[in-house]
């Protein structure tokens, strides 16, 4: 993107890694200062936590006790909820569609941004400054659910996982990008003493080059990832087979059914956001950092 | 590395060359195929009246599906899409921004938990709107959820989403704290780039707390405020998703343009109807040129700004 305005990737890593040394005090010796910034800290940690907190409570409610006492902590938690939730919602046949969607497609996608981000970096290929405009000019393309939704029709990739993969996996986004711009801190020599040694092309590429590269693959890999698992519009256009539905879809659905049954309703939705929130608790500095050099670099 | 190679096309090292060519059209073509054919389709198809059966014979309509975008039976219609979706994105990108560096800011000084209360902010922008839409629905749900507690201890009550007067802020607010984790993240890159010094000299001279925010942190800031302002204008023009999920495909009140594409185009929750998709296509390109006009244009105006700070 020669367009926009780019934060360092190294200014980012600082910011999702922890350098205190690096942050600017000063105020420190204000003690009145000290507290209004925690005070303020706490407000803005309770209004992102709150809402998540007050769906477990409500997802451990019995009907009964929600329908007496909606707002206040739950009694007697009921993990049941969930058993039912996950039968009567039929998330397991859901939760399995979306893993296959979210790890083909973005797997797919990720193969897909390294085998046309490296022939480009590397001048592999004719023209790689028209290459790269077109990498960046993708980033700005209009609304195409119309022409996606007629061009499947057409190919009779309608109500298909295939074609939804396909479709998925295609809108990689910054993933060429992001893979051209760290090839250029891979130096070539590397590429000939591979060569050298005897590895060719597709070797190189798919083993050697994974290695040396693994922070932006993993980059493009969980950017993609978090698109596909949380779609819902083109899964809506696409499938009219309940039995094809994404998680997100079967819990939108499922809302439609259940309108009132909140705590049914609370327990399916923690159902879909567990994998995230346990992904979000393990890999956190990779997801923030994978997140905003995406955005940074859209 | 010798200079001869480095041509506009380099020596490969891998002798062939075909392999590394026929990997390449493949990744290519299916990004063709899927991301820049319907791209380009868009603009084919808007002047056709191309139907979601494709046994229906199609035919070109010339202008006719921007003709209807602006006649008088559609234009109330899409003249209140247009102003929600200018409310939405202009209220979005404001709320946001500002809020998102007061965080940043406070998220920036030495305190004790502030990497937590920095995963927490942060944590909303992986869950998805699916997600996001469900807990904001219990949290707003009018019979007995908290928010109506509130409304309760002041005498009053309110359907929330399904209140046409408050529908669309509750929206933005929602939009809003789902989005403002990438913004601060990257404001408080923006921040940690400012060498510590400039703010020791600052003090030296006697600047205020306020005078330093003003006058060193603001103008070094710029670049970041042009980025964050830039993806929430093009992010907050085209996002329907959320709104998609809160409010329901057809409600007047949040009714913005890339709704109304989906609306048009699929009918409803579930595609398959008989309209004309040529005029969501139409719509799309209408939208396109005003995503392209007012992102060009904010991005001269901020890029003028950094400089004059």
């Amino acid at each position: 993107m020669t367009t926009l305005p780019v934060v360092a990737p190294a200014a980012l890593q600082a910011a999702a890694v922890q350098h205190p040394e690096t942050a600017h005090v000063g105020h420190r010796r204000n003690k009145p200062l000290a507290v209004v910034s925690y005070l303020l800290m706490l407000v803005v940690v309770v209004i992102y936590a709150y809402p998540l907190l007050f769906l477990i409570n409500t997802a451990l409610k019995s009907n009964n006790e929600f329908l007496v006492n909606p707002t206040g902590l739950v009694q007697s938690p009921q993990l049941a909820n969930f058993a039912s939730a996950w039968r009567q919602g039929n998330f397991g046949a859901y939760v399995l569609n979306s893993v296959l969607y979210t790890f083909v497609a973005a797997g797919l996608g990720t193969v897909m941004s390294l085998l046309v981000g490296f022939p480009v970096a590397r001048g592999y290929v004719k023209h790689p400054r028209v290459w790269q405009g077109l990498f960046a000019a993708m980033l700005f393309l209009p609304n195409t659910l119309v022409t996606v939704f007629q061009l499947a029709l057409r190919l009779g990739l309608y109500d298909t996982a295939l074609g939804y993969i396909l479709i998925m996996a295609s809108g990689v986004g910054v993933g060429p990008l992001l893979v051209t711009g760290y090839l250029s801190s891979i130096p070539r020599e590397i590429d000939e003493a591979a060569a050298m040694d005897g590895a060719g092309y597709l070797r190189y590429l798919f083993t050697f080059l994974p290695r040396l590269m693994a922070p932006v693959l993993s980059t493009v890999f969980i950017l993609q990832a978090i698109g596909v698992w949380n779609d819902i519009i083109l899964a809506t256009i696409l499938f009219p087979d309940q039995t094809k539905w994404p998680v997100t879809l079967g819990l939108f659905a499922f809302k439609g059914t259940y309108t009132s049954q909140w705590s049914l309703l609370s327990a399916a939705t923690l159902i879909v956001a567990a994998p995230l929130l346990t992904a979000y608790l393990f890999l956190q500095r990779y997801l923030v950092a994978s997140v905003v050099g995406g955005a940074v670099k859209g | 590395m010798s200079g001869s190679k480095v041509a506009s096309r380099s020596y490969i090292v891998f002798g062939r060359r075909s392999t590394a060519q026929l990997t390449f059209a493949l990744g290519i073509a299916l990004v063709v195929v899927f991301s820049l054919v319907p791209a380009v389709g868009i603009l084919v198809i808007s002047f056709t009246d191309i139907r979601s059966l494709p046994y229906l014979a199609t035919h070109w309509v010339g202008l006719e599906n921007y003709q209807t975008f602006f006649s008088s039976a559609q234009l109330a219609y899409n003249l209140s899409a247009l102003r929600n979706t200018f409310v939405f994105a202009i209220a979005v990108t404001i709320f946001q921004n500002l809020i998102a560096l007061l965080i940043a800011v406070l998220l920036n000084q030495r305190l004790r938990g502030r990497n937590l209360a920095r995963a927490v902010v942060f944590l909303p922008t992986i869950l998805g709107v699916t997600v996001i839409g469900l807990i904001f629905s219990l949290i707003f749900n009018p019979s007995a959820g908290p928010a109506a507690r509130v409304w309760a201890a002041f005498g009053a009550s309110s359907a929330f989403f399904g209140d046409p007067k408050l529908a669309m802020t509750l929206v933005i607010f929602v939009q809003v704290w789902s989005g403002i984790g990438v913004a601060v993240v990257i404001y408080l890159a923006g921040l940690q780039a400012i060498p510590s010094e400039l703010y020791e000299v600052a003090s030296i001279d006697g600047a205020t707390a306020w005078q330093r925010l003003r006058f060193v942190t603001i103008p070094l800031l710029a670049p970041s405020v042009t980025a964050n302002t830039l993806l929430c204008i093009i992010g907050s023009l085209q996002s329907y998703q959320l709104i998609y999920v809160l409010t329901g495909p057809i409600n007047p009140a949040t009714q913005v343009l890339s709704l109304a594409i989906f609306t048009q185009g699929f009918g409803g929750p579930q595609g398959g109807t008989v309209q004309s998709q040529g005029y969501a296509a139409a719509i799309s390109i209408v939208q396109f040129v005003i995503v392209a006009v007012v992102s060009l244009a904010a991005l001269a105006y901020l890029r003028r700004r950094e400089t004059s700070l």
